[in-house]
């Protein structure tokens, strides 16, 4: 599909949303008052609020070179009336509509790695399933006490965790040559091609079985959790971490995201419009990317997801309510 | 991009079959709610019903509310909130289709380890999808 038939879809789409809420403010006589969080506000606002805060979320996102997914879970469960439970639902979506419609052209383009991402996938999908299990099961206030927590974590890693475009690995593992996993890419900024490999692969995967499970328990994304281990312990090259962490979110979020459905727990009325604020918002982050001063965006955002971990957190310990 | 750095047969084919799915899976996930919000088709729960649940924990909503859970939708698709699901069916699904694609192309180049892999992410996806395994308080 060429870039125009692609920017048109997401007009029509965009207009679509706009026009169906408007369709349902007219034809509705006696619009519901919902007085929720100290508020009175007519039911039909609330996607639309959804989608435009989605929306500018997706923007800051790519700017700040946060997953979108890890920050729609604790913001939107701290400012909006919807149970964590329809949150996490609606996270697991929005992560994984992001990831798989990213996906296809970074596979294209070799950036995403199938070799690399399917073994990780398996664990951290299975682990996944758990992890959406457990979360289902606990009660609200465990879940955004722990969540609380994980966030402020994840705001440390993203805070402290480095980076490395070539990481050196002098010897391929066992495994890793077992499974063929290697490959070549085209790096543009230094013209040429690199060759890669990974080590620790064993460790790599003990490390999904976490990571899937944190994803399925709070339908968060997790390529702040995926990327570090793919670059910096497995050794593969950034570019490569990057692309193979969206498009293995694409799997580990689909095997959550079905728990999650099959229980009942998306409702189309919050991730549909979440759905298309941040695809929507992201695209056009991207554009801003060009222009932004990404470093000063990426410590407002980080700022911001603390603050929403530590409400969650003062939230599930009854401090903060 | 040259031969060296060209992607392999099996991941290029995943690719295009994950564009299509993911495409149609937004494309209805956008037009289902469209119908949905608009009343085209009568829902289950009245749209502007839902705002008094979406404050429970989704088991104390399907409790007073009534929603099928699990695969039991399928004999309601000509309600709107049903026919929204759709959409977000597709996308959840679309990953299982790419895996059964490319199983025969890992098969043919005898890749005995991914072959493996395939199969058994094949039939956890299927596990997770069949309503088996979920959650509960």
């Amino acid at each position: 599909m060429s870039r125009t038939w692609r920017r048109l879809f997401f007009l029509i789409a965009v207009a679509a949303l706009v026009v169906g809420f408007y369709g349902v403010a007219l034809g509705e006589e006696e619009a519901v008052e919902v007085v929720q969080k100290g508020s009175s506000i007519v039911w039909w606002m609330w996607p639309i609020i959804l989608f435009v805060f989605t929306f500018l979320l997706g923007i800051l996102a790519v700017v700040a070179g946060v997953g979108g997914g890890v920050l729609f879970v604790p913001i939107v469960s701290s400012f909006f009336p919807f149970n964590l439970d329809f949150v996490r639902g609606a996270g697991l979506l929005v992560a994984l509509t992001g990831a798989l419609s990213a996906g296809p052209g970074l596979l294209k383009r070799g950036l995403a790695n199938l070799r690399l991402a399917l073994p990780m996938a398996l664990i951290a999908s299975t682990c996944s399933i758990f992890g959406a299990m457990v979360g289902l099961a606990l009660p609200t206030n465990v879940i955004q006490t722990a969540l609380g927590a994980t966030i402020i974590m994840i705001v440390i890693i993203m805070a402290t965790a480095k980076r490395s475009d070539f990481p050196k690995v002098e010897k391929a593992d066992t495994l890793s040559t077992v499974l063929r996993i290697s490959g070549i890419y085209y790096e543009e900024s230094a013209g040429k091609e690199i060759n890669w490999q990974i080590h620790r692969t064993p460790l790599g995967l003990a490390l999904f079985v976490l990571i899937g499970f944190m994803a399925g328990m709070f339908g968060l994304g997790a390529g702040w959790a995926n990327v570090p281990v793919l670059n910096l312990l497995l050794g593969a090259p950034l570019k490569i971490s990057v692309a193979t962490s969206v498009f293995l979110l694409s799997i580990t979020d689909t095997a959550a995201a079905w728990v999650y459905v099959n229980k009942g727990a998306v409702l189309p009325l919050i991730a549909a419009p979440s759905v298309a604020g941040m695809m929507l918002g992201t695209r056009i982050g991207v554009r801003i990317l060009a222009k932004a001063k990404p470093k000063a965006v990426k410590w407002i955002v980080i700022s911001f997801l603390f603050l929403a971990g530590f409400r969650a957190l003062l939230k599930g310990l009854g401090i903060w309510g | 991009m040259s031969n060296k750095t060209k992607p392999s047969e099996e991941q290029l084919l995943y690719a295009s079959v994950l564009q299509k799915i993911s495409l149609g899976g937004l494309g209805l996930l956008i037009i289902g709610f469209i119908v949905y919000v608009s009343g085209l088709l009568p829902p289950i729960v009245p749209v502007s019903k839902i705002p008094e649940y979406w404050g429970l924990r989704v088991d104390e909503f399907i409790e007073k509310t009534g929603m099928p859970v699990g695969w039991n939708w399928i004999p309601y698709l000509t309600r709107g909130d049903i026919l929204s699901f759709l959409g977000i069916i597709l996308l959840a699904a679309g990953t299982v289709v790419c895996f059964a694609v490319v199983l025969p192309a890992f098969a043919r180049k005898k890749d005995t380890p991914f072959v493996i892999i395939v199969i058994i992410q094949i039939l956890i996806l299927l596990l997770a999808a069949s309503g088996f395994v979920t959650g509960g308080h």
